[in-house]
């Protein structure tokens, strides 16, 4: 029985040594790098309400700041001098009233401009640049030449003999998209798999068998690559093939707005 | 000297002729350095004599040390018994004192009111629940999408997929920064403030 076993695990063993052997798949690296978002999402229905209901809350069981203790003195002040005319001391009226204070503040608060949500990019349409829909995850999608016709797909290309996938993948990136875009990777491991089959045998391989790397993009340009888009998962599905998009979009956050 | 001339003086009295007395008297050496020494090197200046010190001084300095260190070890016991005062567990005193004054005016909800905040509350809870369950649905789909390229990197090839299971140590520490309320503004040139160091100095 005990030979029996190992017998029977060596020959599987064989085979499937054997099997790798002659595998007839190309594997290939894809990298996936996405922009995470820079400002927060947009708060829906409930989650507006809670807050204003928190922050009543939290007013209701705050004591008084030092401002409006401030503030109530000096009404004091002015009902004093309303009631006793001029000789109540002027001193501590001609100060500045924490009313003239709560003024300036609020003044300079609305002075302060604050960066539009919406970019340059928003408003002409433009897909080229990591600088658009800033509330949303993007993802660097590249022109890819598969056989005769291009596609447009997450950088890919064929892992060679000596490295590890990881190392394959940065060769990867840095072969299409320069060296001056800087990203992140987040592990050794691929994160997704995707497997296609050519149309016609090429040097005895069947298809390929597409290893994903997931990084984040952490500054930088891109170089090399002519015809790029940063695109939202919406935009993905409409582009990427559709069995592509599957395997690309399970391994990917799903946004919830 | 004296003996070889005291010799030739009775050599005629004696029957045979002397055959030794051919020595060379003269004391003339060839050795060079039998005349001319070189002193010893004297570069250092000669140790100056040790000042005798009072030895009531001596014990005066001695006591006054010893103190000084008697002193740190009972400081250094003392504060180890008694923890460092964190500024911010006490109240300052002055607002303790005006508490009343500084007590609002309690709000009266209506009855209407304190329903739809239950209601908002009951509500929340089904959200922040929901939103769990759909995050832990998240993460297991991502996990599954990693496990099975693993899979199928370990059909084809053992060798790659021990190497992708390794642990990437360049990642620890990991900082990431993150979302903000507003986007930030190009080459915005922040106004600079005061910079006050109000951090208490304990010194042990």
């Amino acid at each position: 029985m005990f030979i029996r076993k190992v017998f029977y695990d060596g020959m599987y063993k064989c085979l499937n040594i054997s099997s790798r052997a002659q595998s007839s798949w190309n594997i290939v690296t894809g990298i996936c790098v996405e922009r995470l978002p820079v400002v927060t999402p947009p708060l829906n229905e409930i989650q507006k309400k809670f807050k204003d209901y928190l922050s009543a809350r939290e007013f209701e069981n705050s004591l008084k700041s030092d401002h409006e203790l401030r503030q109530e003195n000096d009404l004091r002040q002015a009902e004093l001098l309303k009631k006793e005319g001029v000789d109540v001391d002027t001193e501590a009226v001609s100060k500045v009233t924490a009313q003239d204070f709560e003024d300036a503040a609020n003044e300079e608060l609305a002075k302060f401009q604050f960066a539009s949500i919406e970019t340059e990019a928003d408003r002409s349409g433009d897909k080229s640049t990591h600088d658009r829909c800033l509330q949303r995850h993007l993802v660097l999608v590249t022109e890819q030449k598969l056989g005769t016709d291009i596609k447009s797909l997450l950088p890919q290309g064929l892992w060679r003999e000596g490295e590890t996938l990881r190392q394959s993948a940065e060769r990867v990136l840095v072969e299409q998209c320069g060296t001056k875009i800087k990203v992140k990777f987040l592990s050794n491991a691929p994160c997704g798999f995707y497997k296609y089959k050519y149309p016609s045998e090429i040097d005895g391989k069947v298809g390929a068998k597409v290893f994903f790397y997931y990084a984040n993009y952490d500054g930088g340009v891109l170089e090399k690559a002519t015809n790029y888009n940063w695109l939202t998962r919406k935009e993905l599905k409409d582009i990427l093939p559709e069995r592509y998009n599957k395997s690309v979009q399970s391994f990917l956050i799903q946004e919830t707005y | 000297m004296f003996p070889l001339g005291l010799l030739k003086q009775f050599s005629r009295f004696s029957i045979g002729s002397i055959i030794n007395t051919q020595v060379n008297t003269k004391n003339i050496n060839t050795f060079a350095a039998l005349q001319f020494k070189i002193t010893d090197q004297l570069w250092a200046e000669p140790l100056k004599k040790k000042k005798k010190m009072d030895p009531a001084i001596l014990k005066a300095r001695e006591e006054r040390r010893r103190k000084k260190l008697e002193k740190q070890i009972r400081r250094l016991e003392k504060n180890a018994r008694q923890l460092k005062p964190i500024a911010e567990l006490e109240p300052p005193l002055h607002l303790l004192d005006e508490k009343g004054r500084r007590k609002r005016a309690v709000v009266v909800l209506s009855a209407e009111e304190i329903e739809a905040r239950a209601l908002l509350n009951k509500d929340w809870c089904r959200y922040k629940r929901q939103e769990y369950m759909n995050n832990i649905a998240q993460i297991d789909r991502i996990m599954a999408a990693q496990k099975r390229a693993l899979e199928k990197l370990y059909e084809e090839s053992e060798d790659l997929y021990y190497e992708a299971i390794m642990p990437d140590l360049a990642l620890i520490p990991y900082s990431i920064d993150g979302t903000y309320e507003t986007p930030p503004i190009n080459n915005y040139d922040s106004p600079d403030g005061e910079y006050i160091d109000v951090s208490k100095k304990w010194g042990n």
